[in-house]
Order: C-alpha cells, then structure tokens, then sequence
C-alpha cells in the first residue's frame, strides 16, 4: 500500500503495532463475538443439538428468499435515498454560505432523528399519511385529491421506504458534514479561476474526492435500514416480510417452533452484510484507479 | 475547557464507570434455591410460605401489561398484601418471549429471570417439555376445571376470554355483529389484528375463529387464513397491528382482540373515542391462559406465594374485575361470592353460551398450521407500486 | 454565489417540511386527549407519571456513560490505526458493520448467558448494558471518527506537529482532537440518540429505561404515546442541543493539510 502522498511503499507492520488495538479486540471479543457467535453456532444445530444443515437449506424456501429480497431492496432504496438527500442538505448547510445557526439546527436536529424510530416514527408515519392521516385529510377536504383511491398506501414497500429515510437522512447529514468540512473551499475557487463552472467543479474534482466517503456512507446506510424492523413492525405489522421480523418471529414467538432457523437467518444477514461490503471494496479499488 | 483538563475529566469518568461495574457485582444476594418438590399447601403451610416468601423479598413477573386483566391492581394488591417487592419485566412481551427468557436466564439469579408466567393455554405443555417450569399445586387446585390444568401441576388456567369486536363508534356507525359482516366493503380499509399472527396468541386464535364462523375448525384452519386473504384482497384488511391509539385515530377503528382487552380500553377511553364491544353471533372462540413457575425461579417460594393468591378468591375476582372470567368462576358463583355490580359490567351470559374452548391438541394444531402458512396465504405482496 | 444560497436554502426548507409534518401530526394527535376539545390532557397524565422522568434520567445517564466509555475505547484505537497500522483498518470495519447484521434479541440472549455466573457475573452490572450499547452503536462511533481522522490527514498533520517539538501525547491532544471535534460530536450525537431510544437490550436486561417505558405506554393508552413521542423528542433535543453548546467552535470550514481521502 504506497503512501499517497509521498509513493514510499509502508512498512511491513510490526507484532508492535497490534499492541494499540488489543483493547478494543478484546472488548468486541467479549461483548460482541463471542455472545452472539456461541448462538450462531445454533444455526447448525437442530432442535436437540444435533449437527444439521438443515435449517441451512430451509433459507432457501421461496417465502424465505423473498424476505432477503425485500430487505435488500428497501435496505437499497432507503440507503440510495438517504445518500442523495442526506448529502444535498449537508452540502447545503456546510457549503451552501448559510448562516451558522442553521448548520447548528440541523445537526441537532438530526442527532435527534437519526434514532426517531421504531413505533414513535411508525405511529407518526400513520398520523401524517394513514388512512385518516393529516395530510390524506387535508388533501382531501382543501384538494379533493383522495390519497388512497389514487393508489398511494403507506403500507406498502414505498410508505415503508419513506418512513424509514426519516431516520436515513439524519443519518447521512452527521457522516457526512465533517468530511465535507474537510474539502478545501480553495479548491472551489481554484477551479472557477481556471473557468471551471460547478457541474465541471463537481464532476472533476468535488466527486471524485468524496467518493471514497460517499460509497462507505452508502454502505453504512444500508446496514442501518438491513438491521431495523422496530418501525417496519409497527408499521406494517408483521406482514412485510423483512428478514429481522422473521427471526424476531422464529426466536421470539413459539418456543418450539424454530429458533436454530432464527440463528440460520441471522446468519444469511451476515453473508448479505458481508458481499455488500466485498462490493464497497471493489468499488473503493476501481474508483482509487480514477483518482489517479 | 483545556486539554489536560479534558483528560482528567475522561479520566474520572471512566474511574466511576468502572467502579459501576465492579463493585458489587450482582444487584440481589443469591437466594437458596427449592426448585421443584411439587407440594399441596396445607393451611399450615400456608403460614411457613408467607415467610419464606417474605425472606426472598422480590418476586420477578414477565410480560403483564398493567392493563391486561387488571394485572396492575393485582400487582399493587400483593405488595401491599405481603411487602414483597415485584419486578416487573418486558410488559410488552410475547408467550414466546416469555419461554425464551426463562431458557436464557438458567444460570442467572438476578431480577432478568422470571419466576412466574402467564402464557397462552398451548404453550404450557412446551414449556413442560422443555423442562422450563417448576410443578406446584395451589390450596384450591381441585376447584380448577381438568380441562385447563396439568395433572402433574407444571401449568394451570388462570382466566379466560372469548375474542370479540372492539369497535370505534365514532369512525364506524354501523357495528358489524358478524364475521361474515367484516367482508362488506363499508369497512374498507378499517379491520386489522391485534397481534402478529405468527407470534401472538391472541392473533393466531383470532385466525382460528374466523375458521370457526367459517366452515373449518381448529383442526382445519384453512379457512380461517383463507377468510383474512379474501378481507385483504378485497382492501378492507389493514397490516397494522392495533394498539389504542390506532383505534382511537382511526387508522384500525376495528379490531379483534380479547374481550377483557376491548372491555377495559373502552372504559379507559370514557367515550373518547366512545367504543362497542361486540361479540360475533358465531366463531366464538375461548382463550385460556396458564400459569406456571419457572424451573430456575431466583424466588420460589414467592412464586408459590403469587399462585396461591391468584388462585385465591380474592386474587380471583381482581381478575374479574379486569373483565377476565377466572378459571374458578364457577366455583364462585356457586358459593355466592360475585358482586352484583361486578356481574352486571360482563357482558351477558348468552355471548359466552357459544364459546368453544379448544382443547390443547386443538390449539397446537391450529397453531402450528397458521404460524406455518399465514405469510405464504395471507402475505401481503410487496409489489412496487 | 447567490444562485447557490437560493438552491441551500431551498433543499434546507424542502427537508424541513418532510421532517415536520409527521412531528406536526403526532402532535396534534396528541391534544385530543379530552373528547371535543383540543387540551394538554394527556401531557398531563405523562407528567404525572413518576416513570417518564426516572426512566428518561436513566436512559440519560447510560447515554453519557456510553459515549465517555465509547470514545476512550475508540478514539485511541482509531488514531491509532490511521497512524501505525493501516493494514487493519479494513478488518476494524469490517467488524464495525457487524452489528448491523446481529439481531439485539441474539446479541442480549449471547451476553446473559456469558455474564451471569461467576467470575463474571456482569449481568446485574450496568457495565454489560453499556458494554452492549457500545456495541450497538460502534458502527456509527467508528465510522464517524475515522472519517474525522481522514479528513485531517493525520500522518501528516503528526508528522508536522513532531516536526515542531511536540510529543505524541501533546500531538494528539492538542493538535488532532481539537480539529476533529465535529467528527466527535456526530458520533458522540449517534450514539446518544441510540441509547436513549433503545427498547431489547434495556427489556431483557431489567432496566427501568426509557424505550421499554415508551413501549409500555404505547400498548395500552391512546393519546399518551404520541404525548410521549413529542416530550422524548424535546427531552432529547433539549440534551443535545446542551452537549453541542457545550462544544462548540468545532465547526470549521477548513482544517488540516493535503488531500482529502
């Protein structure tokens, strides 16, 4: 890995250098591997312990399958969404020369609604585009405009989608607004000097500096919305089917039923986790080439 | 603020953190543990387990919502009654829950653990079979129906409902008093369940209730799952769990849950919004609850405590009072001991003549099949719109 | 200049309409605790509730434990990934998208069972709870600081600082922390955020927090939960906003040398 700066290669790295992370390896070893790999373990067992694939080769059921795709297709729209809105009002209030106060709002604003989720946000949701909801009401008595008869339904795969980048966005503005502090206001100028106007300023230069950042964002945002179900839940009740309400419903509900299915499907999340973040990586090395 | 100021202050806060976490360790003394010797209480006896109650000091419950039969005054009741303090975990949670915590707090002997559940009538016997529960028979076991209790004493029927429809008078003006009246396209977009069919058991049976109305039973649930994809096809279906606060807005003005639910959220509301409860002409469906006292209780013998009052006459008629029919609500009547301002807030004795109370065989089969096939029958279908 | 203002405060006024409508429904949903009138009924009945305030205080203090505990965790060990071993920043990120994908109902089940016996008998502790949230929220803290640490180009901003006299300690201290003092308060906003709302870990480990208490009230009151849904959000602003104040003068518009990674 050459230093980008200077294209001396790095030192190989010494048994010293391992010594700074020890802390932080055996706290996520403790806390974190091995409660939940123990349980994991169970994804291979059936119900008296015994080695099974079993419960493996159930994930491949067509209900099961359609789970994993929903939850990848929200989790997708919801990241995507959130990426392009969130990154819009942080430029906004980070470089769009808006008063500092607003800067100030809106990060606290979005410290708060970043965790705005699970029932509140659903049963807010329900309040605003139900079925009875204000804005529904609204459109019809000052409108006319009757929401649900022209085929809008909140509880559907898009109500789903929007109550879920309220959460996304926030999320997105806090990421991103230090990184985008970091991008030299020189630069902008330096480019208009050379007659450069913003969409050439953007394209050559502010795009391809924040890619890195922007794919690993948009990475981070998918896992947000890959593991939430509280607001899913709430909102739909059940009847969605996203991948953690069915663990919830194998771990959680009949005792008996299928909890090693449960630690089957937690697993499968971790193998979508996984190949998402292969694909951010061979994104990161195909872009790092354009960079040059 | 400077830096080295900043340090001490990072500092200081990790001492106190870490001081939280190692001193003391657990937040109760272990207590000595009497799993298991299945005893019939002698009056005698009674006075020896008020005391080894009263020495645990602490009681852990698991998933009794306040509101649920009239579990708050029940709670309140027994505290004062014998100054045991009760720790009151996971309101919210499901039956299953209820096993799953149980079978993850084996070794622990902290508040996390429970010492008694209430679950539905067909998780009793898993429990059981998976070595969960503790057998104990209280001082009026003969008195319970055999219908609704183990003969070993691991679990035993607390109180019992029928599955009615709550409705919010001020959204919906014509009360639907049928099942079949649910598929008229006056209710569209107005019904939704009060749990999650393949968790809840107040859920799976409203399925299993609407086989009932429909032709099937508990042994052919298919009906009943084919009765919700006709009321989602036809949009009057809402995938909305309903809580109070839908009801009340309006977004699930009616909902199938259990009476004594229906009958204490409409005397909270006070008419606002005003709500009828009505249960349908046919599809009548009884639920039992048991309870049972966790093989690995930290507190046992305040666990036996707890089931003796319940099971008492007094623990019996706060049930009542909550709308919940106690399992030994006949022995009571017999003996004269319901108030007459009590009986008259039920709802009239006719409803109930129609109920059909599965047997345990028939709630694990109609379980089983609904939990297995409500997603592929019912599910709704995500296509993008 | 002014076209790009126009364009600012026009995405500014657009997000500000979609994040109020449903604060704005909630709320008015939450005045018609009394039939026909519009009153403050159910704020009311919140208030009278000792638990909203005892169970907000805990889930407060948890949220600050975390963030103290989490950051001396992380910050030392990110820094020192950026500076003496590049090569494992993939691994530590790849386990930081770990806990996207481990359900809490696993994650919490896994740490009873580890922790309640002795010698490690943590599970009464508050110590495992804020173990738990950190992990919980170790997506976000992490991310957050190393892309802080990135933007600074902190090799070379210690390179100059060492240049100059000072010492590792003095480098990082003065020079590093200071100039990524956004990047930590977004973290430190994230996870605040996180645990205050936090519902299966605080349930099953039999603490009196907040979520578990916004869950009870929402199964069984109608106007309560949206009364309680607007106080938690102003509760929660009204905490941030004082830890933002509290650090303020981290906004910079330029810092650090070289180029953005």
């Amino acid at each position: 890995m050459k230093n980008p700066i200077n294209g001396r290669a790095a030192k190989p790295l010494s048994p010293f250098a391992y010594l700074g992370v020890l802390p932080f390896l055996l706290f996520a070893l403790a806390f974190m591997l091995l409660p939940s790999g123990a349980l994991l373990f169970g994804a291979f067992q059936d119900a008296h312990g015994r080695l099974t694939f079993a419960n493996i080769v159930a994930l491949f059921d067509p209900s099961i399958l359609n789970s994993y795709a929903i939850s990848i297709q929200v989790s997708a729209a919801t990241a995507v969404g959130g990426v392009v809105a969130g990154f819009l009002l942080a430029h906004a209030i980070t470089m769009g020369r808006l008063p500092k106060a607003v800067r100030s709002f809106v990060v606290t604003f979005s410290g708060v609604a970043s965790n705005f989720a699970g029932v509140p946000l659903a049963f807010a949701f329900i309040s605003t585009f139900g079925r009875v909801g204000m804005v529904t009401f609204i459109l019809k008595q000052l409108f006319g405009i009757s929401l649900y008869d022209s085929g809008f339904n909140l509880y559907s795969f898009w109500g789903l989608t929007i109550t879920y980048i309220y959460f996304q966005i926030p999320l997105m503005v806090l990421i991103i607004s230090p990184t985008l502090d970091g991008m030299k206001r020189e630069w902008r100028e330096a480019a208009e000097n050379l007659g450069a106007g913003a969409f050439r300023y953007w394209l050559r230069v502010g795009f391809p500096i924040l890619l890195p950042s922007l794919l690993s964002s948009l990475v981070l945002l998918f896992g947000n919305a890959f593991g939430a179900y509280a607001t899913a839940y709430a909102l739909t009740g059940g009847l969605i089917n996203l991948v953690p309400i069915l663990i919830g419903a194998q771990i959680r509900g009949n005792v008996l039923y299928n909890p090693n299915l449960g630690y089957a499907l937690a697993l499968g999340m971790v193998v979508v986790m996984a190949v998402a973040l292969a694909a951010y990586v061979a994104m990161q090395r195909l872009t790092a080439g354009w960079l040059k | 603020m400077n830096s080295v100021k900043r340090l001490v202050l990072a500092a200081a806060i990790l001492a106190g953190a870490s001081a939280l976490a190692f001193a003391g360790g657990s937040k109760e003394a272990a207590t000595p543990a009497a799993t298991g010797a299945a005893m019939t209480a002698a009056p005698t006896g009674m006075e020896a387990l008020i005391a080894a109650a009263k020495k645990e000091g602490q009681l852990t419950v698991i998933a009794l919502p306040h509101d649920w039969v009239n579990y708050g005054e029940m709670i309140s009741t027994f505290e004062k009654k014998y100054g045991i303090r009760i720790n009151e975990l996971n309101p919210d949670g499901s039956s299953g829950e209820e096993l799953q915590s149980i079978k993850a707090n084996e070794g622990n002997k902290g508040p996390q653990a429970p010492d008694v559940i209430d679950v539905g009538l067909a998780f009793g016997p898993q429990a059981k079979a998976a070595g969960l529960l503790a057998p104990y028979k209280v001082s009026t076991w003969n008195t319970i129906p055999d219908s609704v209790k183990d003969a070993e004493g691991y679990w035993y029927g607390d109180y019992y409902g029928v599955l009615a429809f709550e409705v919010n008078t001020s959204v919906v003006k014509n009360v639907p008093k049928e099942w079949s009246d649910l598929l008229k396209p006056e209710y569209k977009g107005k019904i939704a369940l009060a749990g999650d069919p393949r968790t809840a058991t107040q859920a799976i049976l409203t399925v299993a209730a609407a086989a009932l109305a429909n032709g099937g039973g508990f042994d052919n649930a298919a009906p009943g799952l084919q009765f919700f994809n006709k009321l989602n096809r036809e949009g009057n279906f809402v995938p909305v769990i309903a809580v109070p606060g839908t009801i009340a807005s309006g977004e699930t003005p009616i909902t199938i849950r259990w009476d004594y639910n229906a009958l204490a959220n409409r005397d909270r509301s006070a008419g606002n919004p005003p709500i009828d409860v009505v249960v349908p002409q046919s599809g009548v469906l009884a639920g039992v609850y048991v309870q049972g006292i966790s093989a690995y209780a930290p507190h046992p013998n305040a666990a036996k405590l707890w089931e003796e009052f319940l099971y008492s006459d007094e623990g019996q008629l706060i049930w009542l009072k909550g709308y919940g029919h106690p399992v030994r609500f006949n022995d009571l009547a017999n003996r004269k001991l319901i108030p007459a301002e009590l009986a008259a807030k039920l709802p009239p004795a006719e409803a109930y003549a129609k109920a059909v109370f599965p047997t345990l065989a028939q709630e694990e089969a109609a379980q089983k099949y609904i939990v297995a096939n409500w997603d592929s029958v019912v599910n709704v279908n995500v296509a993008k719109q | 200049m002014r076209q790009r203002k126009f364009w600012s405060w026009l995405w500014v006024a657009l997000a500000f309409t979609y994040f109020l409508l449903p604060l704005v429904a909630t709320f008015l949903f939450s005045l018609r605790g009394k039939k026909g009138v519009l009153s403050f009924l159910a704020y009311r009945r919140v208030f009278d509730d000792p638990q909203f305030l005892s169970t907000f205080g805990f889930s407060l203090e948890m949220a600050i434990l975390t963030v103290a505990a989490g950051f001396l965790l992380m910050v030392p060990t990110t820094i020192w990934i950026e500076l003496k071993a590049p090569k494992l920043r993939s691994l530590i990120e790849a386990l930081s998208y770990l806990p996207f994908v481990i359900p809490p109902i696993v994650l919490v089940f896994g740490l009873i069972r580890m922790y309640s016996r002795p010698p490690f008998a943590l599970v009464s502790t508050p110590a495992l709870l804020v173990a738990g949230y950190i992990v919980i929220s170790f997506p976000y803290m992490y991310r957050s600081i190393s892309a802080g640490l990135q933007a600074i180009h902190l090799k070379i901003l210690m390179e100059a600082a060492q240049s100059l006299g000072a010492s590792w300690i003095s480098a990082v201290l003065r020079i590093v922390l200071p100039n990524i003092r956004s990047a930590l308060l977004s973290a430190a906003l994230l996870t605040f955020a996180i645990v205050i709302g936090e519902l299966t870990l605080a349930v099953m480990l039999a603490w009196p927090a907040f979520g578990p208490y916004m869950a009870l009230v929402g199964r069984d009151r109608a106007y309560e939960p949206a009364a309680l849904a607007i106080l938690s959000f102003l509760l929660t602003w009204l905490s941030v906003a004082v830890m933002h104040a509290v650090t303020r003068g981290g906004e910079r518009s330029d810092s650090g040398a070289g180029a953005v990674h």
